[in-house]
Protein backbone atom coordinates (compact mmCIF):
# COMPACT_ATOMS: atom_id res chain seq x y z
CA UNK A 1 0.00 0.00 0.00
CA UNK A 2 1.62 3.16 -1.12
CA UNK A 3 0.83 6.65 -0.13
CA UNK A 4 -0.58 8.52 -3.11
CA UNK A 5 0.53 11.83 -1.65
CA UNK A 6 4.13 10.81 -1.31
CA UNK A 7 6.57 13.04 -3.20
CA UNK A 8 7.45 11.67 -6.63
CA UNK A 9 10.43 9.33 -6.82
CA UNK A 10 12.53 12.19 -8.19
CA UNK A 11 13.49 12.76 -4.61
CA UNK A 12 16.06 10.00 -4.57
CA UNK A 13 18.87 12.45 -4.08
CA UNK A 14 17.07 14.19 -1.25
CA UNK A 15 16.82 10.81 0.38
CA UNK A 16 20.52 10.21 0.50
CA UNK A 17 21.58 13.71 1.45
CA UNK A 18 18.76 15.04 3.55
CA UNK A 19 19.03 12.71 6.45
CA UNK A 20 22.68 12.61 7.21
CA UNK A 21 23.95 16.13 7.93
CA UNK A 22 21.27 17.78 9.97
CA UNK A 23 21.88 15.97 13.16
CA UNK A 24 25.27 16.77 14.58
CA UNK A 25 24.03 18.59 17.65
CA UNK A 26 23.83 15.62 19.95
CA UNK A 27 26.58 16.86 22.20
CA UNK A 28 25.76 17.23 25.86
CA UNK A 29 27.00 20.82 26.15
CA UNK A 30 23.62 22.35 25.45
CA UNK A 31 21.94 20.08 27.97
CA UNK A 32 20.64 23.04 29.94
CA UNK A 33 17.34 23.77 28.37
CA UNK A 34 16.37 21.44 25.63
CA UNK A 35 13.94 23.27 23.38
CA UNK A 36 11.53 22.38 20.61
CA UNK A 37 14.13 22.86 17.88
CA UNK A 38 16.41 20.36 19.56
CA UNK A 39 13.63 17.81 19.82
CA UNK A 40 12.82 18.44 16.16
CA UNK A 41 16.42 17.83 15.20
CA UNK A 42 16.43 14.57 17.15
CA UNK A 43 13.38 13.08 15.48
CA UNK A 44 12.91 14.74 12.08
CA UNK A 45 15.77 12.70 10.65
CA UNK A 46 14.08 9.39 11.47
CA UNK A 47 13.33 7.54 8.22
CA UNK A 48 9.81 6.71 7.26
CA UNK A 49 9.36 2.93 7.34
CA UNK A 50 7.77 2.95 3.88
CA UNK A 51 9.28 5.86 2.01
CA UNK A 52 12.87 6.76 1.29
CA UNK A 53 12.34 10.05 3.09
CA UNK A 54 12.69 11.36 6.60
CA UNK A 55 9.76 12.17 8.88
CA UNK A 56 10.73 15.84 8.65
CA UNK A 57 10.66 15.79 4.85
CA UNK A 58 7.28 14.08 4.85
CA UNK A 59 5.96 16.67 7.33
CA UNK A 60 5.03 13.87 9.72
CA UNK A 61 7.11 15.76 12.26
CA UNK A 62 6.57 19.52 12.36
CA UNK A 63 8.25 22.02 14.63
CA UNK A 64 5.02 23.81 15.66
CA UNK A 65 3.63 20.47 16.87
CA UNK A 66 6.36 19.92 19.43
CA UNK A 67 5.86 21.29 22.94
CA UNK A 68 8.45 21.30 25.69
CA UNK A 69 7.92 22.40 29.30
CA UNK A 70 10.38 22.41 32.16
CA UNK A 71 9.47 22.17 35.83
CA UNK A 72 11.13 24.48 38.35
CA UNK A 73 13.05 22.89 41.19
CA UNK A 74 11.64 23.54 44.66
CA UNK A 75 13.12 22.66 48.05
CA UNK A 76 10.68 19.80 48.45
CA UNK A 77 11.21 18.57 44.91
CA UNK A 78 14.70 19.19 43.60
CA UNK A 79 14.07 16.86 40.65
CA UNK A 80 11.26 18.41 38.66
CA UNK A 81 10.16 16.69 35.52
CA UNK A 82 10.46 18.06 32.05
CA UNK A 83 7.78 17.24 29.58
CA UNK A 84 7.78 16.88 25.83
CA UNK A 85 4.68 16.38 23.72
CA UNK A 86 5.15 15.44 20.09
CA UNK A 87 2.14 15.37 17.83
CA UNK A 88 2.71 13.46 14.66
CA UNK A 89 0.79 13.92 11.41
CA UNK A 90 0.44 10.66 9.49
CA UNK A 91 0.75 11.09 5.73
CA UNK A 92 -2.67 9.52 5.20
CA UNK A 93 -5.47 9.17 7.70
CA UNK A 94 -5.53 5.40 7.64
CA UNK A 95 -1.79 4.96 7.68
CA UNK A 96 -1.30 1.52 9.18
CA UNK A 97 2.22 2.39 10.19
CA UNK A 98 1.24 5.29 12.43
CA UNK A 99 1.92 3.17 15.51
CA UNK A 100 5.35 2.11 14.27
CA UNK A 101 6.27 5.71 13.43
CA UNK A 102 5.08 6.86 16.84
CA UNK A 103 7.05 4.11 18.52
CA UNK A 104 10.15 5.13 16.57
CA UNK A 105 9.76 8.71 17.78
CA UNK A 106 9.27 7.55 21.37
CA UNK A 107 12.24 5.18 21.35
CA UNK A 108 14.47 7.85 19.78
CA UNK A 109 13.50 10.37 22.46
CA UNK A 110 13.83 7.87 25.30
CA UNK A 111 17.34 7.06 24.15
CA UNK A 112 18.42 10.65 23.57
CA UNK A 113 16.77 12.65 26.35
CA UNK A 114 17.72 12.77 30.03
CA UNK A 115 15.54 10.60 32.28
CA UNK A 116 13.79 13.62 33.81
CA UNK A 117 11.81 13.90 30.58
CA UNK A 118 8.31 12.52 30.40
CA UNK A 119 7.47 11.83 26.80
CA UNK A 120 4.04 11.88 25.23
CA UNK A 121 3.75 10.96 21.57
CA UNK A 122 0.35 11.50 20.05
CA UNK A 123 -1.30 11.49 16.67
CA UNK A 124 -2.40 15.01 15.86
CA UNK A 125 -6.12 15.42 16.39
CA UNK A 126 -8.12 14.73 13.26
CA UNK A 127 -5.30 13.34 11.16
CA UNK A 128 -5.95 9.65 11.62
CA UNK A 129 -9.07 7.52 11.80
CA UNK A 130 -8.10 5.72 14.97
CA UNK A 131 -6.29 8.48 16.86
CA UNK A 132 -7.44 7.43 20.31
CA UNK A 133 -6.49 3.80 19.86
CA UNK A 134 -3.03 4.60 18.54
CA UNK A 135 -2.44 7.21 21.23
CA UNK A 136 -3.38 4.85 24.02
CA UNK A 137 -1.04 2.21 22.73
CA UNK A 138 1.86 4.62 22.19
CA UNK A 139 1.64 5.90 25.74
CA UNK A 140 1.22 2.57 27.48
CA UNK A 141 4.58 1.97 29.11
CA UNK A 142 4.09 -1.75 29.39
CA UNK A 143 3.14 -2.19 25.74
CA UNK A 144 6.09 -0.09 24.65
CA UNK A 145 8.42 -2.15 26.86
CA UNK A 146 7.04 -5.37 25.40
CA UNK A 147 7.28 -4.02 21.86
CA UNK A 148 10.93 -3.22 22.48
CA UNK A 149 11.53 -6.91 23.17
CA UNK A 150 10.08 -7.84 19.79
CA UNK A 151 12.99 -8.49 17.48
CA UNK A 152 11.13 -8.04 14.20
CA UNK A 153 9.77 -4.71 15.30
CA UNK A 154 13.11 -3.61 16.68
CA UNK A 155 14.64 -4.46 13.30
CA UNK A 156 12.22 -2.12 11.58
CA UNK A 157 12.86 0.56 14.21
CA UNK A 158 16.62 0.35 13.98
CA UNK A 159 16.39 0.87 10.23
CA UNK A 160 14.23 3.91 10.81
CA UNK A 161 16.64 5.27 13.40
CA UNK A 162 19.78 4.43 11.42
CA UNK A 163 19.59 7.80 9.67
CA UNK A 164 19.72 9.63 13.00
CA UNK A 165 23.29 8.96 13.94
CA UNK B 1 8.29 9.41 57.67
CA UNK B 2 11.98 8.96 57.27
CA UNK B 3 13.99 7.52 54.50
CA UNK B 4 15.18 4.01 54.36
CA UNK B 5 15.38 1.83 57.34
CA UNK B 6 17.80 -0.99 57.31
CA UNK B 7 16.12 -3.36 59.69
CA UNK B 8 13.83 -4.57 57.04
CA UNK B 9 13.78 -8.07 55.75
CA UNK B 10 12.29 -8.56 52.37
CA UNK B 11 11.96 -12.25 52.84
CA UNK B 12 8.52 -11.62 54.23
CA UNK B 13 5.44 -12.12 52.18
CA UNK B 14 5.87 -9.15 49.96
CA UNK B 15 3.60 -7.87 47.29
CA UNK B 16 4.29 -7.53 43.65
CA UNK B 17 6.90 -5.35 42.12
CA UNK B 18 8.03 -4.69 38.63
CA UNK B 19 11.37 -5.91 37.55
CA UNK B 20 12.90 -3.34 35.32
CA UNK B 21 12.14 -4.14 31.69
CA UNK B 22 15.38 -5.55 30.44
CA UNK B 23 15.39 -7.03 26.97
CA UNK B 24 18.57 -9.00 27.45
CA UNK B 25 17.53 -11.36 30.19
CA UNK B 26 14.74 -12.49 32.44
CA UNK B 27 16.56 -12.27 35.72
CA UNK B 28 15.12 -11.01 38.91
CA UNK B 29 16.80 -9.74 42.00
CA UNK B 30 15.30 -9.86 45.44
CA UNK B 31 16.80 -7.18 47.54
CA UNK B 32 17.11 -6.66 51.22
CA UNK B 33 18.28 -3.48 52.84
CA UNK B 34 19.70 -0.71 50.78
CA UNK B 35 21.48 -1.75 47.61
CA UNK B 36 21.95 -5.27 48.75
CA UNK B 37 20.44 -8.27 47.10
CA UNK B 38 19.88 -11.42 49.11
CA UNK B 39 19.31 -13.60 46.13
CA UNK B 40 18.89 -13.49 42.42
CA UNK B 41 16.65 -15.74 40.47
CA UNK B 42 18.24 -16.51 37.14
CA UNK B 43 17.24 -18.35 34.04
CA UNK B 44 13.81 -19.81 33.51
CA UNK B 45 12.30 -16.93 31.63
CA UNK B 46 13.32 -15.79 28.18
CA UNK B 47 11.94 -12.28 28.51
CA UNK B 48 11.33 -9.69 31.22
CA UNK B 49 9.60 -10.71 34.41
CA UNK B 50 6.71 -8.32 34.84
CA UNK B 51 5.60 -9.18 38.34
CA UNK B 52 5.69 -11.83 41.03
CA UNK B 53 3.67 -13.15 43.93
CA UNK B 54 4.70 -14.96 47.13
CA UNK B 55 2.56 -17.93 47.93
CA UNK B 56 0.88 -17.62 51.33
CA UNK B 57 0.87 -20.29 54.05
CA UNK B 58 3.85 -22.30 52.90
CA UNK B 59 5.73 -24.55 55.28
CA UNK B 60 9.48 -25.07 55.26
CA UNK B 61 9.79 -23.48 51.89
CA UNK B 62 9.15 -20.25 50.03
CA UNK B 63 7.24 -20.28 46.80
CA UNK B 64 7.15 -17.49 44.24
CA UNK B 65 5.15 -17.27 41.04
CA UNK B 66 6.60 -15.06 38.29
CA UNK B 67 4.72 -13.55 35.35
CA UNK B 68 6.85 -13.03 32.28
CA UNK B 69 6.59 -11.32 28.93
CA UNK B 70 7.67 -14.68 27.46
CA UNK B 71 3.99 -15.67 27.92
CA UNK B 72 4.69 -18.18 30.68
CA UNK B 73 4.27 -18.16 34.43
CA UNK B 74 7.00 -19.73 36.54
CA UNK B 75 6.76 -21.35 39.95
CA UNK B 76 9.93 -21.26 42.06
CA UNK B 77 10.70 -23.08 45.28
CA UNK B 78 13.31 -22.56 47.91
CA UNK B 79 13.75 -24.61 51.03
CA UNK B 80 13.64 -22.65 54.25
CA UNK B 81 15.37 -23.92 57.35
CA UNK B 82 14.16 -23.30 60.83
CA UNK B 83 15.99 -20.36 62.25
CA UNK B 84 16.39 -18.96 65.69
CA UNK B 85 14.29 -15.83 65.94
CA UNK B 86 17.33 -13.88 67.07
CA UNK B 87 19.23 -14.63 63.93
CA UNK B 88 19.27 -11.45 61.93
CA UNK B 89 20.62 -13.03 58.81
CA UNK B 90 17.71 -15.33 58.69
CA UNK B 91 17.57 -15.56 54.96
CA UNK B 92 21.15 -16.39 54.22
CA UNK B 93 23.60 -18.85 55.63
CA UNK B 94 27.11 -17.76 56.44
CA UNK B 95 29.74 -20.04 55.05
CA UNK B 96 33.16 -20.59 56.61
CA UNK B 97 34.55 -17.37 55.19
CA UNK B 98 31.67 -15.39 56.56
CA UNK B 99 30.32 -14.82 53.11
CA UNK B 100 26.64 -15.08 52.54
CA UNK B 101 25.83 -18.22 50.76
CA UNK B 102 22.87 -17.95 48.51
CA UNK B 103 20.18 -20.47 48.80
CA UNK B 104 18.96 -21.97 45.61
CA UNK B 105 15.70 -21.11 44.00
CA UNK B 106 14.48 -24.07 42.00
CA UNK B 107 12.44 -23.45 38.87
CA UNK B 108 9.77 -26.04 39.53
CA UNK B 109 6.96 -25.52 37.06
CA UNK B 110 6.27 -23.59 33.88
CA UNK B 111 2.65 -22.71 33.34
CA UNK B 112 1.99 -22.51 29.64
CA UNK B 113 -1.19 -21.36 28.04
CA UNK B 114 -1.30 -17.63 27.49
CA UNK B 115 -0.78 -16.43 23.93
CA UNK B 116 1.25 -13.37 24.83
CA UNK B 117 2.84 -11.44 27.69
CA UNK B 118 1.73 -12.47 31.17
CA UNK B 119 1.37 -9.29 33.20
CA UNK B 120 0.31 -10.27 36.67
CA UNK B 121 -0.01 -13.27 38.91
CA UNK B 122 -1.81 -13.71 42.25
CA UNK B 123 -2.34 -16.50 44.80
CA UNK B 124 -5.72 -16.83 46.46
CA UNK B 125 -5.84 -16.28 50.22
CA UNK B 126 -5.46 -19.96 51.02
CA UNK B 127 -2.83 -20.46 48.34
CA UNK B 128 -4.80 -23.11 46.51
CA UNK B 129 -5.61 -21.05 43.42
CA UNK B 130 -3.32 -19.07 41.19
CA UNK B 131 -4.64 -16.43 38.81
CA UNK B 132 -2.74 -15.04 35.83
CA UNK B 133 -3.62 -12.41 33.25
CA UNK B 134 -2.17 -11.44 29.93
CA UNK B 135 -2.07 -9.15 26.97
CA UNK B 136 -4.11 -11.88 25.23
CA UNK B 137 -7.13 -10.38 27.10
CA UNK B 138 -7.72 -13.47 29.21
CA UNK B 139 -7.59 -14.30 32.90
CA UNK B 140 -6.65 -17.88 33.82
CA UNK B 141 -7.23 -19.64 37.11
CA UNK B 142 -4.99 -22.57 38.00
CA UNK B 143 -5.39 -25.04 40.81
CA UNK B 144 -2.46 -26.75 42.42
CA UNK B 145 -2.67 -30.51 42.29
CA UNK B 146 -0.31 -33.01 43.86
CA UNK B 147 3.33 -33.05 42.92
CA UNK B 148 3.88 -29.67 41.36
CA UNK B 149 1.05 -30.11 38.92
CA UNK B 150 -1.24 -27.26 38.06
CA UNK B 151 -4.54 -27.65 36.32
CA UNK B 152 -6.32 -24.91 34.41
CA UNK B 153 -9.74 -24.59 35.95
CA UNK B 154 -10.94 -21.46 34.17
CA UNK B 155 -10.13 -19.29 31.18
CA UNK B 156 -12.05 -16.04 31.51
CA UNK B 157 -12.31 -13.93 28.39
CA UNK B 158 -14.57 -11.11 29.45
CA UNK B 159 -12.17 -8.21 28.94
CA UNK B 160 -11.92 -6.66 25.49
CA UNK B 161 -8.27 -5.60 25.90
CA UNK B 162 -5.05 -6.46 27.78
CA UNK B 163 -5.54 -7.44 31.38
CA UNK B 164 -3.06 -5.55 33.53
CA UNK B 165 -3.49 -6.99 36.98
CA UNK B 166 -5.27 -9.69 38.97
CA UNK B 167 -5.85 -9.76 42.74
CA UNK B 168 -7.80 -12.07 45.05
CA UNK B 169 -10.15 -11.00 47.79
CA UNK B 170 -8.40 -11.33 51.18
CA UNK B 171 -10.85 -13.99 52.38
CA UNK B 172 -13.44 -14.98 49.84
CA UNK B 173 -12.79 -16.81 46.61
CA UNK B 174 -13.46 -13.68 44.63
CA UNK B 175 -11.05 -12.57 41.92
CA UNK B 176 -10.66 -9.07 40.47
CA UNK B 177 -8.95 -8.03 37.25
CA UNK B 178 -8.01 -4.60 35.86
CA UNK B 179 -7.68 -3.87 32.18
CA UNK B 180 -6.59 -1.63 29.33
CA UNK B 181 -10.31 -1.62 28.42
CA UNK B 182 -10.82 0.82 31.36
CA UNK B 183 -12.87 -1.64 33.41
CA UNK B 184 -12.43 -3.83 36.46
CA UNK B 185 -14.12 -7.22 36.54
CA UNK B 186 -14.93 -9.55 39.40
CA UNK B 187 -15.22 -13.32 39.13
CA UNK B 188 -16.46 -16.08 41.34
CA UNK B 189 -17.37 -19.72 41.13
CA UNK B 190 -20.93 -20.45 40.16
CA UNK B 191 -21.70 -24.12 40.70
CA UNK B 192 -18.84 -25.54 38.64
CA UNK B 193 -17.88 -22.62 36.48
CA UNK B 194 -16.00 -19.46 37.20
CA UNK B 195 -17.98 -16.52 35.85
CA UNK B 196 -17.67 -12.78 35.67
CA UNK B 197 -20.07 -11.52 38.33
CA UNK B 198 -19.52 -7.75 38.17
CA UNK B 199 -18.10 -5.05 35.90
CA UNK B 200 -16.86 -1.83 37.47
CA UNK B 201 -16.92 1.07 35.05
CA UNK B 202 -15.97 4.66 35.70
CA UNK B 203 -12.29 5.02 34.94
CA UNK B 204 -11.71 6.80 31.64
CA UNK B 205 -8.47 5.05 30.77
CA UNK B 206 -6.42 1.94 31.51
CA UNK B 207 -6.80 0.58 35.03
CA UNK B 208 -3.26 -0.35 36.06
CA UNK B 209 -3.62 -1.53 39.59
CA UNK B 210 -6.19 -2.77 42.08
CA UNK B 211 -6.04 -3.71 45.75
CA UNK B 212 -8.61 -5.08 48.20
CA UNK B 213 -9.27 -3.77 51.66
CA UNK B 214 -8.86 -6.22 54.51
CA UNK B 215 -12.33 -6.12 56.03
CA UNK B 216 -13.68 -9.58 55.58
CA UNK B 217 -16.62 -9.97 53.27
CA UNK B 218 -17.25 -6.23 53.39
CA UNK B 219 -13.88 -5.53 51.79
CA UNK B 220 -13.84 -2.69 49.33
CA UNK B 221 -11.59 -2.43 46.30
CA UNK B 222 -9.23 0.42 45.40
CA UNK B 223 -8.10 1.09 41.84
CA UNK B 224 -5.54 3.29 40.10
CA UNK B 225 -5.60 4.37 36.50
CA UNK B 226 -3.98 6.10 33.57
CA UNK B 227 -6.76 8.67 33.97
CA UNK B 228 -4.71 9.93 36.96
CA UNK B 229 -7.40 9.05 39.49
CA UNK B 230 -7.58 6.48 42.26
CA UNK B 231 -11.02 5.26 43.26
CA UNK B 232 -12.68 3.14 45.92
CA UNK B 233 -15.46 0.69 45.03
CA UNK B 234 -17.84 -1.14 47.31
CA UNK B 235 -20.37 -3.87 47.07
CA UNK B 236 -23.89 -2.51 47.16
CA UNK B 237 -25.89 -3.71 50.07
CA UNK B 238 -28.22 -6.58 49.34
CA UNK B 239 -31.35 -4.51 49.66
CA UNK B 240 -30.08 -1.78 47.39
CA UNK B 241 -28.88 -4.35 44.93
CA UNK B 242 -32.23 -6.06 44.71
CA UNK B 243 -34.14 -3.03 43.53
CA UNK B 244 -33.07 -2.80 39.91
CA UNK B 245 -33.51 -6.53 39.49
CA UNK B 246 -37.26 -6.09 39.56
CA UNK B 247 -37.13 -3.82 36.56
CA UNK B 248 -34.80 -6.00 34.55
CA UNK B 249 -36.34 -7.57 31.47
CA UNK B 250 -36.66 -11.28 31.99
CA UNK B 251 -34.28 -12.12 29.16
CA UNK B 252 -31.39 -10.93 31.29
CA UNK B 253 -30.13 -13.83 33.25
CA UNK B 254 -30.50 -13.09 36.92
CA UNK B 255 -29.39 -16.30 38.48
CA UNK B 256 -29.61 -16.84 42.21
CA UNK B 257 -26.38 -15.51 43.56
CA UNK B 258 -24.31 -15.19 40.46
CA UNK B 259 -24.17 -11.44 40.09
CA UNK B 260 -22.77 -8.91 42.44
CA UNK B 261 -23.54 -5.25 42.37
CA UNK B 262 -20.60 -2.93 42.92
CA UNK B 263 -20.51 0.83 42.77
CA UNK B 264 -17.95 3.58 43.00
CA UNK B 265 -17.83 4.88 46.53
CA UNK B 266 -15.45 7.78 46.08
CA UNK B 267 -12.47 9.18 44.27
CA UNK B 268 -9.32 9.70 46.34
CA UNK B 269 -7.99 13.30 46.45
CA UNK B 270 -6.46 14.08 43.08
CA UNK B 271 -2.78 14.86 43.20
CA UNK B 272 -1.05 12.76 40.57
CA UNK B 273 -0.27 14.48 37.29
CA UNK B 274 0.75 11.37 35.33
CA UNK B 275 -0.43 7.79 35.11
CA UNK B 276 -0.88 6.08 38.49
CA UNK B 277 0.79 2.70 38.10
CA UNK B 278 0.27 1.22 41.52
CA UNK B 279 -2.07 1.26 44.48
CA UNK B 280 -1.83 -0.75 47.67
CA UNK B 281 -4.37 -0.87 50.48
CA UNK B 282 -2.64 -1.77 53.71
CA UNK B 283 -4.14 -4.93 55.14
CA UNK B 284 -2.97 -3.78 58.54
CA UNK B 285 -3.44 -0.01 58.95
CA UNK B 286 -6.06 0.69 56.28
CA UNK B 287 -3.86 3.34 54.68
CA UNK B 288 -3.77 3.49 50.90
CA UNK B 289 -0.60 4.32 48.94
CA UNK B 290 -0.34 5.27 45.28
CA UNK B 291 2.60 5.99 42.99
CA UNK B 292 3.11 6.67 39.34
CA UNK B 293 4.75 8.29 36.38
CA UNK B 294 5.07 11.63 38.14
CA UNK B 295 7.50 10.11 40.66
CA UNK B 296 5.18 10.89 43.56
CA UNK B 297 4.14 8.58 46.35
CA UNK B 298 0.92 9.57 48.10
CA UNK B 299 -0.47 8.04 51.29
CA UNK B 300 -4.19 8.48 52.05
CA UNK B 301 -6.13 7.90 55.24
CA UNK B 302 -9.85 7.54 55.57
CA UNK B 303 -11.58 10.13 57.73
CA UNK B 304 -13.75 8.20 60.09
CA UNK B 305 -16.81 10.17 60.95
CA UNK B 306 -18.60 9.07 64.06
CA UNK B 307 -22.31 9.39 64.59
CA UNK B 308 -23.04 8.74 60.98
CA UNK B 309 -26.67 8.46 60.26
CA UNK B 310 -26.78 6.22 57.25
CA UNK B 311 -30.49 6.62 56.76
CA UNK B 312 -29.97 10.20 55.63
CA UNK B 313 -28.70 9.73 52.13
CA UNK B 314 -25.28 8.56 51.19
CA UNK B 315 -22.64 10.16 53.31
CA UNK B 316 -19.70 9.33 51.13
CA UNK B 317 -16.54 8.61 53.06
CA UNK B 318 -13.68 11.01 52.75
CA UNK B 319 -9.99 10.45 52.47
CA UNK B 320 -7.23 12.85 53.36
CA UNK B 321 -3.64 12.87 52.27
CA UNK B 322 -1.34 12.08 55.16
CA UNK B 323 1.96 11.90 53.30
CA UNK B 324 3.45 13.01 50.01
CA UNK B 325 6.86 11.94 48.88
CA UNK B 326 7.87 13.87 45.77
CA UNK B 327 10.61 12.49 43.57
CA UNK B 328 10.67 9.29 45.62
CA UNK B 329 12.94 7.78 42.98
CA UNK B 330 14.57 10.99 41.83
CA UNK B 331 13.64 11.78 38.25
CA UNK B 332 12.39 8.26 37.64
CA UNK B 333 8.90 6.86 37.32
CA UNK B 334 7.56 4.59 40.05
CA UNK B 335 6.02 1.31 38.98
CA UNK B 336 4.99 -0.26 42.22
CA UNK B 337 4.25 0.41 45.88
CA UNK B 338 3.57 -2.21 48.54
CA UNK B 339 2.98 -2.16 52.31
CA UNK B 340 4.98 -4.68 54.29
CA UNK B 341 5.44 -5.62 57.90
CA UNK B 342 8.45 -4.07 59.52
CA UNK B 343 10.95 -6.40 61.11
CA UNK B 344 12.74 -5.50 64.28
CA UNK B 345 16.37 -5.99 65.22
CA UNK B 346 15.62 -9.45 66.52
CA UNK B 347 14.28 -10.54 63.19
CA UNK B 348 10.72 -10.56 64.41
CA UNK B 349 7.76 -9.17 62.60
CA UNK B 350 6.30 -6.07 64.27
CA UNK B 351 2.88 -4.57 63.98
CA UNK B 352 4.26 -1.56 62.18
CA UNK B 353 4.58 -1.34 58.46
CA UNK B 354 6.97 0.06 55.93
CA UNK B 355 6.19 1.13 52.40
CA UNK B 356 8.23 -0.27 49.56
CA UNK B 357 8.48 1.31 46.15
CA UNK B 358 10.11 0.13 42.93
CA UNK B 359 11.16 2.57 40.22
CA UNK B 360 12.53 2.77 36.72
CA UNK B 361 15.93 3.34 38.30
CA UNK B 362 15.92 -0.36 39.22
CA UNK B 363 15.92 0.49 42.91
CA UNK B 364 13.58 -0.62 45.67
CA UNK B 365 13.13 2.06 48.32
CA UNK B 366 11.85 1.49 51.83
CA UNK B 367 9.92 4.22 53.63
CA UNK B 368 9.01 4.22 57.25
CA UNK B 369 5.83 6.05 57.97
CA UNK B 370 4.97 7.30 61.40
CA UNK B 371 1.39 7.93 62.30
CA UNK B 372 -0.30 8.69 65.54
CA UNK B 373 -3.09 6.27 65.98
CA UNK B 374 -5.53 8.90 67.16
Amino acid sequence: LHDPFAPSPGGDSAYSSGASDQDDDEDESAAEDIDEQEIYDLISSISDPEHPLSLGELAVINLPHIHVTHGTPTPSNPHPMSHVLVEITPTINHCSLATVIGLGVRVRLEQALPTRFRIDVKIREGTHQSTDQVNKQLNDKERVAAACENETLMGVLSNMLATCK
Amino acid sequence: YTDLITRYNLNSKLGTFLSRPNPSDGDLTLSKKNDKAISTIEGGHKRSIRSLAWKPNTKNESVIATASFDSTTGIWHREEHERAPGNKENSAVLDSEGKEEEEEWRFAVVLDGHDSEVKSVAWSAGGSFLATCSRDKSVWIWEEMEGDNYETIAVLQDHSQDVKMVVWHPEDELLASASYDDTIRLYKEDVDDWVCCAVLTGHTSTVWSISFENAGSASRLASASDDQTARVWKRKSRIAAMKPVVQQPSIIKQAEDETEDWEEECCLPKVHSRTIYSIDWSKNTGLIATAGGDGLIIVYQEIKIDNLQPQFGSSSPEWKIVAQIPAAHGVHEINSVAWCPKWDNEGLKTKEEVLLSAGDDGVVNVFEFETDSS
